[in-house]
């Protein structure tokens, strides 16, 4: 839902959520410079496939990815709606069958899950099977890519890596930057 | 040509191009109801970034806040409005305070999806928010 507000001021809403304060807000790491990659999503692999494997063989293992347009044999999307159960303020819907797709633009986080296996974050805008644009979280396992490779921009990150940690305060896993173990 | 009749040409340079190199490249995970937009700029704060270009970026807002021509603004309701396409630099003036321009598409809890500028301040993340931002170093500053 959206409405057109004229300026003026009106507080943004904060939310309060399910675990503790961290008094840490941002969480940043840095390294001397960037290694870029072009790398190619070969056709009929997974998104997760085609992204991890290709990286790892280069011993990428932490990166952040542009991927620019192209198409999707199939693809299923999450949107976040508040979670009912009130464990978090929101929680992933079930996937959304967009069917054979057109990814416009994405933004994919390569890192590790908690138990130290890839894991691919990704959320894009969408032209859908029946034509509409639509976005969200992309379900990098279920969704496949079409008959001709998409370009994806790689920033390699070295010097720190992403794993996924359980967040206290959201009390969700999440994606934050550690030294390399 | 009498006096009154001079007209005085002040050239005005117009930088339209800046040469440059990449830097330092961060990762930040931005915590919940900080402004993306200003999360950004401590981020660079914190890294000591003058400038920079975002390479990346992800996460959730509470409602989000779109700029229009006209001064008025589109606001998302959420929670959680997801930020599907993002792009965006930061750059610091004289008095070196990192100010950050970032536009995108975002998604609704339905999917329906909406773009512009995101407005510094009215951005609230939801649970997270993953920016990855490279340091630009302009030719200029190397020199000085």
């Amino acid at each position: 839902m959206s409405r057109t507000l004229q300026s003026g001021y009106h507080r943004p809403r904060m939310l309060r959520h399910v675990g503790r304060f961290s008094p840490v807000r941002i969480q940043s790491m840095h390294y001397q410079s960037g290694r870029h990659i072009r790398l190619l999503l070969q056709p009929g692999r997974s998104l997760y496939d085609a992204l991890v494997e290709p990286l790892r063989e280069i011993g990428v293992t932490s990166a952040s990815t542009t991927i620019l347009g192209g198409y999707f044999e199939h693809l299923e999307y999450c949107v976040a709606p508040p979670d009912p159960s009130g464990n978090a303020v929101i929680a992933y819907s079930k996937p959304i069958d967009a069917g054979a797709s057109f990814m416009v633009f994405g933004n994919a986080t390569l890192g590790k899950d908690m138990e130290g296996r890839p894991l691919v974050h990704c959320h894009a805008s969408v032209r859908v099977e029946d034509g509409s644009v639509k976005g969200g979280h992309i379900v990098p396992q279920a969704s496949i890519i079409g008959a001709t490779p998409l370009s994806v921009l790689v920033t390699a990150l070295e010097g720190f890596e992403l794993r996924q940690a359980f967040d206290d305060e959201t009390n969700i896993p999440l994606l934050k930057p550690f030294k390399e173990s | 040509m009498s006096t009154a009749e001079t007209t005085q040409v002040v050239t005005t340079r117009v930088v339209t191009t800046e040469s440059g190199r990449m830097g330092r490249v961060a990762y930040a995970r931005i915590a919940p109801n900080e402004d993306l937009v200003q999360g950004v700029e401590k981020m660079c704060l914190a890294e000591g970034f003058r400038n920079a270009f975002v390479r990346g970026g992800l996460g959730s807002l509470v409602d989000a806040s779109l700029g229009c021509r006209d001064g008025s603004y589109q606001q998302i309701s959420g929670p959680a409005v997801e930020v599907v396409s993002i792009a965006g630099e930061v750059r610091s003036g004289a008095d070196g305070v990192p100010v950050a321009s970032l536009a995108g598409i975002v998604a609704d809890t339905d999917g329906n999806v909406y773009g512009g500028p995101f407005l510094a301040g009215w951005n609230p993340v939801c649970m997270t928010f993953e920016v990855t931002l490279e340091e630009w170093i302009p030719e200029d500053e190397e020199l000085a």
